[in-house]
């Protein structure tokens, strides 16, 4: 197992940060590998919250989180190394970008694993194959982070990531900020990640169409609660994402405006615009 | 004359890289003006240039007739207001009361006026039972609202939106498109730069850059019709007309309708 939510709740006081939401009785179980899952919720949700338990960032108020085997409650233990756990579960915030500061992209990248006390020329290697990970060839290893484009920042934090080569990768919003063409590039790259690695990697997003071209498995958040866990597919056809203040995939919505409006009997389930294409097609519609 | 008019613009951070080049356009008092542009295109450096948070290179920038440069920066940014994609990055004011406050502070506005304005624009973007809270108890499109208040009590009839709904999760990005839509209708001139076509849409016009030039400019609605435009800018349709432009033949006419209906309904 390598997460595992036993009824976790989070409450903030009001002298912490006033910006997370509170989560209630949550219990959820992410294996240790071979995951691909998208934590999906409005602002407010709890989604942030529950992803900064995944790495030990926070602590619940009530329930425990067995990270890897530890158990982490509400006090901390002595016995457990919780950097050995964010070594493991790599968190990448939402817009890391904002977060590079060496003057260059390799030692952005190296500083995670020298804070593990790797020695320098391992972490050099670490550094060079995660920016490979990436996409990024080593031309950029000299190059000053402040001077590339939004895109290339966002990999080479997330490069920064993967250098510490961790188990599970949790990325807040990862492709907010980016064009369209841009999002898709980096959602290709999390899935050649994953495939290439079988790292579990969970990703929070808004888009409700990446959620539902790329993900096997979503995880919905309501008002800090877990209120559905499973396929895109049966979450779109059977929930009312309205309750959940959730919107639908554009292909979905497109469709059903047809079918209302020419009384047609389209199969609006489809997942990109090629998709609903052919099956307009299909119909032959006069 | 229009009321804003750029003409030649250059623009280069370092010495061999020119980020915006030859940038000519003009915009009528009123206007909505989406700006669309892949990653890097130089959407947001022309609006740092256009507020003269940078000087050109070469080429002017009119607004009002006024010409920018660094005697009438601060008349022009009586007229001209910006509001940025991080809303955390905005705030200076310890409460929102100060926070509206800021840009009138700067512009010397009397303390009573002040009072009046800050009353009435946090009224106006819904903010006003926040007034003595601290900007860190605000959700990122409250933020946002709190944003638009101190820009539109320096009384500018301009605002440059840079990808301002961005970081926000979609109610709270669909509430403030609200906001910006009224803001509209009551006569503020937008320029709305963003990457999300859908709010694109709500644009009178669309000014496209592509590798920092002026790649197209038209309204909205011709510019949508032809796919070739989105695909050779890296731009992408809404899933409704990237279907609706694949269907040539005469048979989809009704569903082509429909989906552009569909479209026009945001």
């Amino acid at each position: 197992m390598g997460i595992r939510f036993n009824e976790v709740s989070h409450k903030y006081s009001s002298f912490s940060d006033g910006n997370l939401s509170a989560i209630y009785q949550v219990s959820l179980k992410i294996k240790a590998k071979d995951e691909f899952i998208a934590l999906v919720g409005h602002t407010g949700s709890g989604k942030t919250t529950l992803a900064k338990h995944m790495n030990a960032l926070i602590f619940p108020t009530e329930g425990n989180v067995e990270i890897f085997n530890k158990i982490i409650t509400k006090k901390r233990n002595r016995d457990i190394k919780y950097n050995e756990i964010r070594k493991k579960v790599g968190l990448v915030f939402q817009f890391p970008e904002y977060q590079l500061f060496e003057e260059t992209v390799l030692k952005d990248i190296m500083f995670g694993p020298l804070n593990f006390h790797i020695s320098k020329e391992e972490a050099r290697n670490l550094a060079i194959n995660a920016l490979k990970l990436v996409g990024l060839d080593e031309s950029y290893s000299n190059r000053n982070p402040y001077n590339l484009s939004g895109g290339e920042k966002k990999r080479v934090s997330i490069a920064g990531i993967l250098a510490m080569d961790p188990d599970i990768l949790v990325l807040d919003e990862p492709t907010s900020g980016l064009d369209p063409a841009g999002k898709r590039v980096l959602m290709e790259l999390f899935k050649d990640i994953h495939k290439r690695t079988n790292k579990t990697i969970i990703i929070i997003t808004h888009d409700m169409d990446l959620v539902y071209e790329y993900f096997s498995r979503a995880v919905v958040m309501n008002e800090g609660e877990l209120v559905y866990d499973g396929s895109p597919e049966s979450l779109f056809k059977e929930h009312d994402l309205s309750k959940n203040h959730l919107d639908y995939p554009n292909t979905i919505k497109v469709l059903t405006h047809l079918n209302k409006t020419l009384k047609l009997n389209l199969n609006v389930y489809q997942k990109t615009a090629i998709d609903a294409l052919k099956e307009i097609e299909k119909a032959g519609i006069l | 004359m229009s009321y804003i008019e750029v003409k030649g613009l250059d623009y280069s951070y370092t010495k061999n890289k020119k980020v915006l080049k030859n940038i000519d356009f003009s915009i009528n008092k009123g206007d909505w003006v989406a700006v669309l542009g892949h990653n890097g295109s130089g959407k947001s450096t022309l609006a740092k240039a256009m507020v003269g948070l940078i000087e050109p290179s070469i080429g002017s920038i009119k607004i009002d007739g006024l010409e920018l440069n660094q005697d009438t920066v601060y008349d022009i940014r009586r007229k001209i207001g910006i509001v940025f994609q991080n809303p955390d990055n905005q705030f200076v004011g310890v409460t929102v009361k100060d926070d509206i406050a800021f840009g009138m502070e700067n512009l010397a506005v009397p303390r009573e006026e002040m009072l009046k304005r800050i009353d009435f624009f946090a009224k106006k973007v819904q903010m006003e039972k926040y007034l003595d809270k601290e900007p860190s108890q605000l959700s990122g499109g409250q933020k946002q609202r709190v944003a638009i208040a101190g820009i539109l009590a320096m009384q500018t009839d301009i605002i440059i939106f840079d990808e301002a709904t961005s970081m926000l999760d979609p109610f709270s990005r669909e509430d403030l498109m609200k906001y910006i839509k009224k803001l509209h209708e009551e006569g503020l001139t937008i320029i709305m730069i963003t990457h999300d076509i859908n709010e694109a849409l709500l644009a009178d016009k669309m000014l496209i850059l592509k590798s920092g030039e002026v790649f197209a400019y038209d309204d909205s609605h011709s510019l949508m019709k032809d796919k070739d435009v989105f695909r050779n800018s890296y731009l992408e349709l809404p899933v409704a007309l990237e279907i609706a432009n694949s269907l040539t033949e005469k048979k989809y006419d009704s569903v082509k309708e429909k989906l552009w209906e569909y479209v026009s309904m945001k």
